[in-house]
């Protein structure tokens, strides 16, 4: 520790120029960096990464139960995905408020809507990086079957790929919206799984909630790229399990008091 | 030798211009006016709850005004494009990740400023904190966790610095320490506005002081001038005669301590050379006459921010 202290080290340069604004780029670096540099935050992707692993032993180990075509492995992979994803989606939105460091975050860049979509940009990447995996997983799992000498049914197309993509994403979404509305984790969490589970309570009773609400339903066509008339079906569960959400997020996270 | 080479036109720092706000129709902060210029430390000083984390909050964005303004280097701080480049904060050392080590969380902060990452030893070193760099922040003692503050709060090479309670959780070594450090940010032309209840500690540090209390800035000013107003000590080795003399003259006076009086000079016209005069006119032997020293801000403090403390809770 040193009392004496040259100019530079104080850095109180008085005739430097202003320094330009942050650029989007670096704000999704740094998100991307805070997601993914914790110990829990390492815990929770490998908890995702190995409950991929570990899905794709079920069809497997146990072909009678499950689809032995190239979309049923793919649709196996995302199981464990859509429902630890959102998780992960739902912690970078909120972990910050949790931990107070809003504090720092905001006061480097006041302007809050730049930082909550650079946490929405990297909970994407995260996103898309698991589906990545995932589908090196299906391949290897698919691998594995067809060296067992099983016979398994029909191919990928771009569209099923894409699908299964557009699926991970939409969850990923779900769960952020969710985090950028509710800033505290645990509730968060409890809120984004129980409203899940009433709507498709609700749908069992109602085919209207079923079609046009249930994710389980709606987002559940994307994966099966199956959009013949469905489109309208996925935007309106769309819009209120991540649209509405986030936007309503935004408004709240700019007017909040911090304190 | 100081370096005072900013630009002239812009002479205040940070400002607030009646800052005012209410948490559920209760008023937190009243009419908060606060200059800081370039090469001096203010202290804002107050009990607990007496509004000024508020007021540092809406001063750096994260607490909107009901009613005010308030700028750094000339404007409102949100528009201010990389804040952390003109003004370094230390708003709460516990509002940290508590799983991210000390370097992490100091490379973060260096990253979103856009300093050079080598910056962030000097400052771990700066601050003290090289060999516990690597463990995780919540391992970290309250101390450490300031210093690690500090060094955040310095890592954009800000002109100024925003602290609230620094001094907290600090031993009287890093206590000592952070007032050289502050010192010398000032004296290079950076602007220092920190906040504390720790008498002692802001009268060593600053060279302005607003108090505030209630919400309200109850005080305000150079902290000589304020210290000077208020108590001259006039000891006689005769008290009988001294007291008749100060009576004859009209200046109020108490007792005490011991057989000395101390005079309120608080309207400003009594000074220890009218005091001399009065006992020179009076053929009264002076042994002693000085500024009460002893707590001084102590006794400013508690009488200014006592009365309307209560008025609030009324």
């Amino acid at each position: 520790m040193s009392a004496s202290l040259s100019t530079r080290t104080l850095g109180v340069d008085t005739t430097r120029s202003a320094a330009g604004p942050i650029p989007f780029s670096r704000l999704v670096g740094v998100e991307w960096t805070k997601a993914t540099d914790t110990r829990a935050a390492r815990w929770l992707l490998a908890i995702v990464a190995l409950s991929t692993v570990g899905m794709m032993l079920a069809p497997i180990l146990a072909p009678k139960r499950f689809d032995q075509t190239y979309t049923g492995y793919l649709e196996v992979a995302s199981i464990p995905q859509v429902l630890f994803l959102p998780v992960v989606a739902i912690l970078m939105l909120t972990g910050e408020w949790s931990h107070r460091s809003v504090i720092t975050t905001f006061t480097q860049e006041p302007r809050r809507i730049r930082v909550v979509t650079a946490k929405v940009a990297a909970a994407l990447m995260l996103g898309t990086g698991a589906a990545v995996f995932g589908g090196v997983v299906t391949a290897a799992g698919l691998g594995v079957a067809t060296a067992s000498g099983r016979t398994i049914e029909g191919s990928l197309s771009v569209g099923d790929i894409t699908g299964y993509l557009l699926y991970l994403l939409l969850n990923v979404l779900g769960g952020v919206a969710v985090g950028a509305l509710v800033h505290s984790s645990a509730t968060a969490i409890a809120a984004y799984f129980s409203l899940n589970i009433a709507v498709a309570l609700l749908g069992t009773a109602s085919t209207l909630i079923a079609d046009w609400i249930d994710t389980a339903t709606t987002w559940t066509w994307v994966l099966d790229n199956d959009w013949g008339g469905h489109a309208p079906q996925v935007a309106v569960s769309t819009l209120v399990w991540v649209v509405i959400p986030l936007v309503a997020g935004v408004v709240r996270t700019q007017r909040r008091d911090i304190g | 030798m100081r370096r005072r080479t900013r630009r002239f036109t812009l002479e205040l720092m940070i400002t607030t211009t009646a800052l005012t706000k209410s948490y559920q129709d209760v008023p937190v902060v009243r009419d908060v006016s606060l200059r800081c210029e370039p090469g001096t430390i203010t202290g804002f000083l107050g009990a607990n709850g007496a509004g000024k984390s508020t007021t540092l909050k809406m001063i750096v964005g994260l607490a909107r005004p009901d009613r005010g303004t308030a700028t750094i280097d000339g404007r409102p701080f949100v528009e201010l494009p990389n804040p952390t480049r003109v003004v370094g904060m230390l708003l709460d050392a516990s509002a940290m990740h508590p799983g991210r080590s000390g370097r992490s969380t100091l490379t973060i902060a260096a990253r979103m400023a856009g300093v050079h990452p080598r910056r962030v030893d000097h400052l771990l070193d700066l601050v003290g904190l090289t060999d516990a760099a690597d463990k995780r922040v919540g391992a970290y003692s309250l101390g450490m966790r300031q210093r690690l503050g500090i060094a955040q709060a310095l890592i954009g090479e800000p002109l100024a610095l925003i602290l609230d309670e620094p001094a907290n959780g600090l031993d009287p070594e890093g206590i000592a320490w952070m007032r050289t450090l502050l010192r010398d940010f000032a004296d290079h032309g950076g602007t220092v506005l920190l906040s504390s209840h720790l008498l002692h500690e802001v009268q060593a540090t600053v060279d302005h002081l607003v108090v505030i209390s209630g919400g309200a800035v109850v005080a305000a000013g150079r902290l000589d001038d304020l210290l000077a107003s208020t108590t001259i000590l006039v000891r006689s080795p005769d008290p009988v005669a001294l007291s008749a003399a100060l009576r004859a003259a009209r200046i109020d006076y108490v007792a005490g301590p011991g057989d000395a009086f101390t005079v309120d000079v608080a309207d400003g016209w009594v000074t220890t050379e009218v005091l001399a005069g009065v006992a020179r006119d009076h053929h009264v032997l002076l042994t002693e006459l000085r500024q009460s020293e002893t707590n001084g801000l102590e006794q400013l403090f508690f009488s200014l921010t006592n009365a309307p403390a209560r008025e609030v809770a009324a």
